[in-house]
C-alpha cells in the first residue's frame, strides 16, 4: 500500500508531500506522541501516526525515513512544517479521525508495528 | 528595579539563528533595555561562559541557565546560581540525553566566544528529550541550589500542561512561565488563580529581535539568582512587581510614558486609560508637570529612530505607541509646553483586529509606585460607567510604606481590588500551538 492509498482508507487528505505519497511504499506503522520515543522506535519505511504537527516532526521522519506521517483528531500541521515537509518529500496526511481509528484501519490493512509478527 | 528576561537562547541551540552568539544575545539584550538576561539553551549550558564574559564587558548582568526536555518532552528551565552550577547539571544531562545531533536535520549546535568566533560544534542530540522524567528534572535543577521554571505553559507544543495535561500535584516548581503569546491576567487567571505559582514572563527568543519580547519586573537587591529566588518567594521585600510584553501591551506603553515623563523631571503624573467598548473606543492620556517639549523636539518626537535618552534605547516609547494607535483605527496626539508639562493622548478603536490588548495594569502600577516612592501618581481606569481611581498620595497619607514588603502586599491588593471592581469579563484558559 501507498501513503497515498493509505490516506484514503483512513479519510485523510494528503496535505504536504503529494508527489511522494503516490509512490512511497508503507512497510510499517508507528504510533507516537512523543518525538523522542519515536526517534527511538520507528523504523524506516513506517508511516508514524501523530497528534504533533509541529515542524520537528518533519525532522524526525527525515532522521528515520519514514514513509510518511498521519497528523489526527482534524489537526492541521504548522505551515512550517507543511513547507519543510514538501522540501524534504516527506508525506503528510491530515485525518479527522483519532490515532486509535487510524491505527485499527490501517492494522486491518496489514500494516504491522512489529514487521515481525 | 530591574527588567529581566529569563529565557533567552544562544547559537547553540539548533534552533536559534547564529546572530545569537554570546555578544549579538548580549547587544539585543541592551537595544531591549533589559537590565539582565538568563540563558537557556536546550540541555546545554556551553555557550553560558562567554555569554557572562560578553555580559562583564557590556554591563549587561548574566544569569546561568539551561532549558532541560524531559523523558514527557515538557521543557523546564533551570536558572542556576553559576557557571560551575550550570557545568555540573550539564554533565548530569549529557549523561541521561541519548542521540548525536544531525545538523542537516535538526540545524547547527554552534559554541561560540564573546568575541563572535565559532569555537565548534556540540554533537549530543540538543533537541532530543532527556530520559528523566519531569519530578526528576526538577529535582536535578534543585540539586545544584538552582530555581526550576516551567517553560511556556500556555504553549501546547513542549509546555507542562500541552504534554502531561496537567501540572502534576506536588511537583516542586519553583514558577511558571508565560510566553509572549498570553498576557499576564490570562496567564494568572488560566495557570494560577490562587497564586498557586509565582508567574515569569520571559521571551524565548531565539532570534535577536524577539530578545525583550516578553520581560519580568523584579524588585531585587541585584540581578543574581539568589535575589531571584527571594523575590519568587516573595521575601525580604523582593517581588516580582508583573511582567509583559513591552512592545505589545498598552499597560506596558503607559509604563513608557509615564517614565518619559520622570525622565522629563516631572513631579506629578495623571494616567486615563479609558474604555468605551460599547463607542469602540479606547483612550490612553498621560499628563504630566515635566520640562515638556518644544516645537522641534516635539515634532521628532514620534520619528522611530530619535530619543533624548542616553541610558538606553526605549526611546522608541511614542513612535511605536503611535503606530499601535494608528494600525488600530486611531491616533496619537502629543501637546507640550516647555517649562508647563506634556499631555499625551492616544485612541484606538476598541474592538479594532489589531488593537493591542491592555495587558497588566497591575504591573504598570506597582512598578511606578515602587521605583518612585515620592512620585504624584493619579491613576483612572474606566471600563463604560464603571471606574478605578488610585491615587498615590493618598495611599501614602493613610500610612502605607509602598517600598515595605507588607506595602508592596497593601499596594497589589488595592490595585486588584479595583481593577475587578470594573467587572471585565473573565478569559478561559487556553494553550497556543
Amino acid at each position: 500500500m501507498t501513503v497515498a492509498e493509505a490516506a484514503g482508507k483512513i479519510q485523510g487528505t494528503v496535505v504536504a508531500g503529494a508527489a511522494c505519497a503516490a509512490t512511497r511504499e508503507v512497510r510499517g506503522g508507528y504510533a507516537s506522541d512523543l518525538l523522542s520515543d519515536t526517534m527511538g522506535n520507528g523504523r524506516e519505511g513506517d508511516l508514524w501516526v501523530t497528534m504533533q504537527k509541529h515542524v520537528n516532526i518533519v525532522a524526525v521522519a527525515q532522521l528515520k525515513s519514514l514513509a510518511g506521517i498521519v497528523v489526527v483528531n482534524g489537526r492541521q500541521p504548522e505551515e512550517a512544517a507543511v513547507a519543510r515537509a514538501e522540501e524534504e518529500h516527506i508525506p503528510i496526511i491530515s485525518t479527522q479521525l483519532p490515532a486509535f481509528d487510524v491505527a485499527g484501519i490501517l492494522y486491518s490493512q496489514g500494516v504491522r508495528g512489529r514487521r515481525s509478527a | 528595579m530591574f527588567v529581566i528576561d529569563t529565557h533567552l537562547h544562544t547559537c547553540l541551540s539548533p534552533c536559534a539563528v547564529l546572530d545569537m552568539h554570546p555578544a549579538g544575545l548580549v547587544d539585543a539584550a541592551i537595544r531591549a533595555g533589559l537590565d539582565a538576561v538568563a540563558v537557556c539553551d536546550h540541555n546545554s549550558a556551553e555557550n553560558v561562559a562567554a555569554v557572562a564574559r560578553a555580559g562583564r564587558a557590556a554591563g549587561m548582568a548574566v544569569i546561568a541557565g539551561m532549558e532541560i526536555t524531559t523523558a514527557e518532552e515538557a521543557h523546564i528551565l533551570g536558572l542556576l546560581p553559576d557557571i560551575e552550577a550550570a557545568l555540573a547539571l550539564q554533565a548530569k544531562i549529557y549523561s541521561l540525553l541519548p542521540g548525536r545531533n544531525d545538523e542537516r536535520v535538526f540545524g547547527p549546535q554552534v559554541i561560540a566566544n564573546e568575541h563572535a568566533e565559532v569555537l565548534g560544534f556540540d554533537e549530543h542530540l540538543l533537541s532530543g528529550a532527556t530520559t528523566l522524567s519531569v519530578d526528576r528534572v526538577v529535582a536535578a535543577i534543585h540539586d545544584v541550589q538552582g530555581l526550576a521554571v516551567a517553560s511556556h505553559v500556555d504553549r501546547e507544543r513542549n509546555g507542562i500542561i500541552g504534554q502531561l495535561g496537567m501540572i502534576p500535584q506536588g511537583l516542586a516548581l519553583d514558577a511558571l512561565e508565560i510566553s509572549s503569546r498570553t498576557t499576564l491576567p490570562e496567564g494568572r487567571a488560566a495557570f494560577a488563580p490562587k497564586g498557586e505559582f509565582p508567574l515569569v514572563c520571559a521571551s524565548d527568543a531565539h532570534e535577536p529581535k524577539d530578545v525583550g519580547k516578553a520581560v519580568t519586573f523584579l524588585l531585587l537587591g541585584e540581578p543574581t539568582l539568589d535575589e531571584l529566588r527571594r523575590a519568587f518567594a516573595d521575601k525580604d521585600g523582593r517581588a516580582i512587581l508583573g511582567g509583559g510584553r513591552p512592545m505589545e501591551d498598552l499597560a506596558l506603553h503607559i509604563l513608557d510614558l509615564a517614565q518619559n515623563s520622570i525622565e522629563a523631571g516631572a513631579t506629578a503624573i495623571e494616567i486615563d486609560l479609558l474604555e468605551y467598548p460599547s463607542a469602540d473606543r479606547l483612550i490612553i492620556e498621560v499628563h504630566d508637570n515635566g520640562r515638556g517639549m518644544d516645537g522641534e523636539i516635539l515634532a521628532k518626537a514620534t520619528d522611530p529612530f530619535y530619543t533624548t535618552r542616553t541610558t538606553r534605547k526605549v526611546g522608541m516609547g511614542l513612535s511605536l505607541l503611535s503606530e499601535a494607535a494608528r494600525a488600530a483605527g486611531g491616533k496619537i496626539e502629543i501637546d507640550s509646553k516647555p517649562g508647563v508639562g506634556s499631555r499625551v493622548r492616544a485612541t484606538f478603536q476598541y474592538h479594532h483586529f489589531d488593537r493591542a490588548p491592555v495587558g497588566d495594569i497591575e504591573t504598570t502600577l506597582m512598578v511606578l509606585l515602587v521605583s518612585h516612592p515620592d512620585l504624584d501618581i493619579r491613576f483612572k481606569h474606566c471600563l463604560e460607567s464603571e471606574a478605578f481611581e488610585l491615587n498615590a498620595n493618598i495611599l501614602r497619607s493613610s500610612g502605607a510604606n509602598l517600598a515595605s514588603p507588607d506595602g508592596l502586599a497593601t499596594l497589589r491588593e488595592a490595585i486588584r481590588k479595583g481593577e475587578a471592581g470594573l467587572g471585565r469579563p473573565s478569559v478561559s484558559p487556553r494553550l497556543h500551538s
